[in-house]
């Protein structure tokens, strides 16, 4: 580990405030292990999300299981087109929360920020397209829980089946609560936008960009399962 | 401390090049239209199989190249496989339950209350047995 | 600058402690400091404490004989849901690693903080949000679901449901902040030649309940969301009026709550382990198979919750699989109780007041862990689950298990933490109340519940009388040990004699190599550890000892003076901060 390697150092550090990097808080020993012990700091954050979902998907496999047709049904009502593009949407903002590392990695503030900008832009595409599917659904009286009472062509006939509220259900709870990660996805990638843009990040030091980077991804990873199970299967 | 550029690079801060980047985004892609193009079809039991495995490849590549878990510390890849392992187990011990829901009919196949009544019936129905006793045996 | 000021207030008569470092009110709510959070979150869980103990001093009480009451049926419910969820949630979970865990992990790994300091901050409001949450639930309606939820009777209750799921909910981030805040610190912060095998079994046991933290908190959160979700929207997962399966909750429920009994023991354990080698004076026994079974019941416990469904309903298949799993779990635990006893044979087993909760413990948990393989029988559970049997079982766990091993480990660093000694008298006498006290509680309730008497009942036929007698009798007793630690705790504050800064003679860092009164920053200098945690058989050479097995201990009887407490370990060599 860092530690048994990396030679401690004593309380005479902090007498040396002026060589330390600026970003390195007093109890840590190094950059290195500042930086390792982010990481996985963020790694077991990351984990916890994906049990969080897991719950749902756990509901989604268990009502599947149990009434394939009426999920048949109801999963045929969304989008698949819509779908499609919104995967496209953020896998493309995947790669360009990457570039944005490769290219703070490099130095290179300037497309950094172009970079995370565009990660920005594709995360409000997907919302918008987002939020006409929800609006396409509402309208037809498609709604999570009791609310839910299908009207017009298309759709009526779900009302006869039973269990497509629970399909729907799942649906607006999965997507709502990816929804609400995609939400704060942006709010953080605006902040470190705005912060690379200040001049904050080096490629001596970059680690919120890269944490940030993480964050989205599993964001995207979480859509990636999302997809075909809610749209296609 | 300060730190060289250099230094980092050898500390794990791989820089992956925008080539690897961009192939790995192609393949994403690719993957993403096998995915739909393939859901017209009706693969019977394998649709879920396969789904899942496209789409777990599409994670693969994301958490080993754009995450950069393949250049990392190992106890981040650790880290990661754990929580995955016990997104499994949650899912497979529930579905153990739930597929399996009313199985083992081995309890007899009548209520207590339905059973009693043929208790009664049957000691109705022969006088001369008072004590006559029907065990669960006798019902199926 | 600060080391100048440092050098300066050592050669004061007071040197610098983290007490008399940054006092004034601003500065505690907004420290950084590992030990003054622990603090915090000691005085914040005393409270939690205090009003589930009184609530469970009420219970008691209605249910002293069948025709005494002091409570309506629907209160009665109430008083034990409260007393439930305040003492699972609110108190046992958070409360060895937030407490003791905050104040002694950075301590006995050589460092100078956890590896995120605002995090952990950021843990303590979280936390006291979901109190505030929960008197808030107090406040708007009635709560009589238990501390299990179980839909549908959960779904349907009114809006203090929601506000409690939502307190549970909001302090499950607090616990997995301090999960995840320690793994990192246990990974990345350890001191030069503190490697894993060297880690005190303490730090082990955080280790292994920090990884169930990260794992299963987040299902119990997202399980309360759905619960809110049900109330609020009708969203029909686990209403069966709705369409929904209410099994279904009691997986997501029980994912997260089985291993959460873990949360609660395996920080104990490690407390045990701390608490057995010191007194006895003794190298712990089987050293890696203790710290290893740590991580596996933290594995394994994740596979068998389906142990509480066994009459839900669920499939005869996955009550069979778990039954057998929850077998397993003995091996682990047994292991564990096998070391203990194995490190003592021999020793120098020196009874001050911790031991004595350590020895209690040892009674407790293995009572608590037998019951629990009787009730992980899926025969025998039938005729026991939901009766007095499971109440006596996982009070024997819990308060038995955590709750004792809690009050051993603070009475352990009770000088560390504060500087002063507790009575050692009144130490022994509460101990021996409390054991007594609860025995008398717990054991009548493993035989009411083997009689028939079922849980959560607001009356019993006569003939239970006699042993809910005898079991609110011993409730007293129970709590009047309770309230002497409570009594000469405080006193001790004031009056207490100065704590020497090793009073045990025991071997880790935090005692050998940090002052009386920790300083803000933890060392004077980051030490260089060389030996391992529990080390006492090499004690001549390595601790100093004069040679006539002084150091060992003997038994000393009484006399904590005639101890040669271990030699602090050296300095790591200083690094050129300039390099
Ligand atoms: C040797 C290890 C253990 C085994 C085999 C075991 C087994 C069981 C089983 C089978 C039940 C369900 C009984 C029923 O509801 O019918 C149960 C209940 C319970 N156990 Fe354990 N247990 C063990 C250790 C623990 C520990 C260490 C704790 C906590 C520190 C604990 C806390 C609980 C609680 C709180 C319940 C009751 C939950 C409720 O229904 O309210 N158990 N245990
Ligand atoms: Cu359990």
């Amino acid at each position: 580990m860092s530690t048994e390697t990396a030679p401690a150092t004593t309380e005479s550090v902090e007498t040396e405030h002026d060589h330390h990097p600026s970003h390195l808080q007093h109890h840590f020993v190094s950059s290195e292990q500042q930086f390792d012990s982010a990481k996985l700091g963020m790694w077991l954050f990351l984990i916890t999300e994906i049990l969080l979902f897991s719950a749902l998907f756990v509901a989604y496999a268990v009502y599947r299981n149990w009434n394939p047709v009426a999920f048949a049904e109801a999963s045929s009502t969304l989008d698949w087109v819509l779908g499609s593009v919104n995967t496209i949407v953020l896998l493309t903002s995947s790669l360009t929360v990457a570039l944005s590392i490769h290219f703070i990695q490099k130095n290179d503030r300037k497309k950094t920020v172009i970079s995370l900008l565009a990660t920005l832009a594709l995360a409000g595409g997907f919302l918008v397209i987002k939020y006409f599917e929800y609006m396409a659904k509402f309208e037809h009286g498609i709604y999570p829980g009791e609310a839910f009472a299908p009207t017009g062509s298309g759709y009526e006939y779900l009302a006869a089946i039973p269990y497509v509220p629970q399909f729907f259900s799942i649906y607006f709870v999965m997507t709502g609560i990816h929804g609400v990660h995609v939400v704060i996805g942006m709010g953080l990638i605006s902040w470190m936008a705005w912060r690379a843009h200040r001049g904050d990040f080096s490629d001596e030091w970059y680690t919120p960009v890269e944490l940030t980077g993480l964050y989205w991804h599993i964001v995207d990873i979480i859509w990636i399962f999302l997809f075909p199970l809610l749209y296609l299967v | 401390m300060a730190h060289a550029t250099d230094d980092h690079a050898a500390h794990g801060h791989h820089i992956i090049p925008i080539p690897t980047l961009l192939k790995v985004f192609g393949a994403l892609v690719a993957l993403t239209a096998i995915t739909v193009g393939l859901s017209p079809f009706d693969l019977g039991m394998f649709e879920i199989p396969v789904a899942l495995g496209l789409a777990s490849a599409k994670a693969t590549l994301v958490v080993m190249i754009f995450m950069a878990l393949k250049y990392d510390n190992p106890v981040n890849m650790l880290t990661f496989s754990v929580g995955v392992l016990f997104v499994a187990i949650f899912l497979v011990f529930t579905l153990l339950d739930t597929a399996f829901r009313g199985d083992m009919d081995n309890v007899d196949r009548l209520t207590i209350e339905e059973r009693e009544r043929l208790n009664e019936q049957l000691q109705e129905s022969d006088v001369d047995a008072e004590d006559l006793q029907v065990a669960p045996s006798d019902m199926q | 600058m600060e080391a100048a000021a440092h050098a300066a207030s050592q050669t004061d008569a007071e040197p610098r402690t983290y007490l008399n470092h940054e006092t004034s009110l601003w500065e505690w709510l907004t420290t950084k400091d590992h030990k003054k959070i622990g603090i915090m979150y000691l005085i914040s869980l005393a409270v939690v404490f205090l009003v589930a103990g009184l609530l469970a001093m009420a219970v008691r009480l209605e249910l002293m004989s069948p025709d005494f009451s002091i409570m309506s049926a629907s209160q009665y419910n109430q008083t034990f849901t409260m007393h439930g969820i305040m003492m699972v949630f609110l108190f046992i979970v958070p409360s060895i690693p937030a407490i003791l865990g905050n104040f002694v992990l950075p301590l006995q790994i050589g460092a100078k903080d956890v590896a995120f300091p605002r995090l952990n901050l950021a843990s303590w409001y979280v936390y006291m949000a979901g109190g505030v949450l929960t008197v808030t639930a107090l406040l708007v309606g009635e709560l009589s679901t238990g501390w299990t939820f179980y839909t549908p009777y959960s779904s349907q209750q009114g809006t203090a449901v929601i506000f409690m799921t939502g307190a549970i909910f909001v302090s499950g981030f607090a616990s997995i902040f301090t999960g995840l805040n320690f793994i990192v610190t246990i990974h990345k912060m350890r001191a030069p030649g503190m490697t894993w095998n060297r880690l005190p079994l303490f730090v082990w046991g955080l280790y292994a309940t920090s990884i169930v933290q990260v794992l299963a908190t987040p299902v119990v959160g997202i399980t309360m969301l759905l619960l809110i979700l049900e109330q609020t929207l009708q969203i029909g997962i686990f209403d069966p009026a709705l369409g929904g399966d209410p099994i279904l909750f009691q997986h997501f429920f029980w994912f997260y709550s089985h291993p959460a009994v873990y949360i609660m023991i395996l920080p104990a354990f490690g407390i045990l382990s701390e608490l057995i080698a010191t007194f006895s004076r003794q190298r712990i026994f089987g050293y890696r198979a203790i710290a290893l079974s740590s991580v596996a019941i933290a594995m394994l416990g994740f596979l068998v919750w389906g142990h509480h469904m066994f009459v839900s309903g669920q499939s005869a298949i996955s009550s069979i699989v778990f039954s057998l799993i929850t077998y397993l779990i003995g091996i682990p635990s047994g292991i564990k109780i096998f070391n203990w006893i194995a490190t003592m044979y021999k020793g120098s087993v020196w009874l001050q007041t911790p031991m004595l909760y350590a020895l209690s413990f040892l009674f407790l948990f293995t009572i608590g862990g037998l019951t629990g393989i009787m009730v992980g029988v899926l025969g025998v559970d039938v005729h026991l689950h939901d009766t007095y049997f499971v109440v006596g079982h996982f009070h024997y766990v819990m308060m038995g298990g955590s709750v004792i091993a809690l009050l051993g480990g603070m009475h352990y660093w009770w000088p560390k933490i504060t500087g002063r000694m507790y009575n050692e008298t009144l130490g022994k006498i509460a101990a021996g109340l409390v054991f007594v006290g609860f025995n008398v509680t717990f054991f009548t309730q493993l035989v009411l519940g083997s009689q028939g008497m079922p849980r959560r009942y607001y009356e019993y036929v006569d003939r239970f009388a006699e042993l809910h007698m005898i079991s609110t009798i011993g409730s007293f007793i129970l709590a009047s040990g309770l309230f002497l630690v409570l009594g000469y705790a405080l006193h001790s504050l004031f009056y207490g004699k100065k704590a020497p800064q090793n009073p045990w003679a025991a071997a880790t860092l935090e005692w050998t190599n940090v002052a009386a009164i920790p300083d803000p920053h933890n060392f004077t200098s980051t030490p260089l550890v060389t030996r391992g945690p529990y080390d006492f058989h090499k004690a001549d050479e390595v601790f100093g000892g004069s040679g006539d097995g002084q150091a060992r201990g003997d038994g000393a009887g009484s006399d904590a003076s005639r101890l040669t407490p271990p030699e602090a370990a050296p300095s790591a060599p200083k690094e050129d901060a300039s390099a």
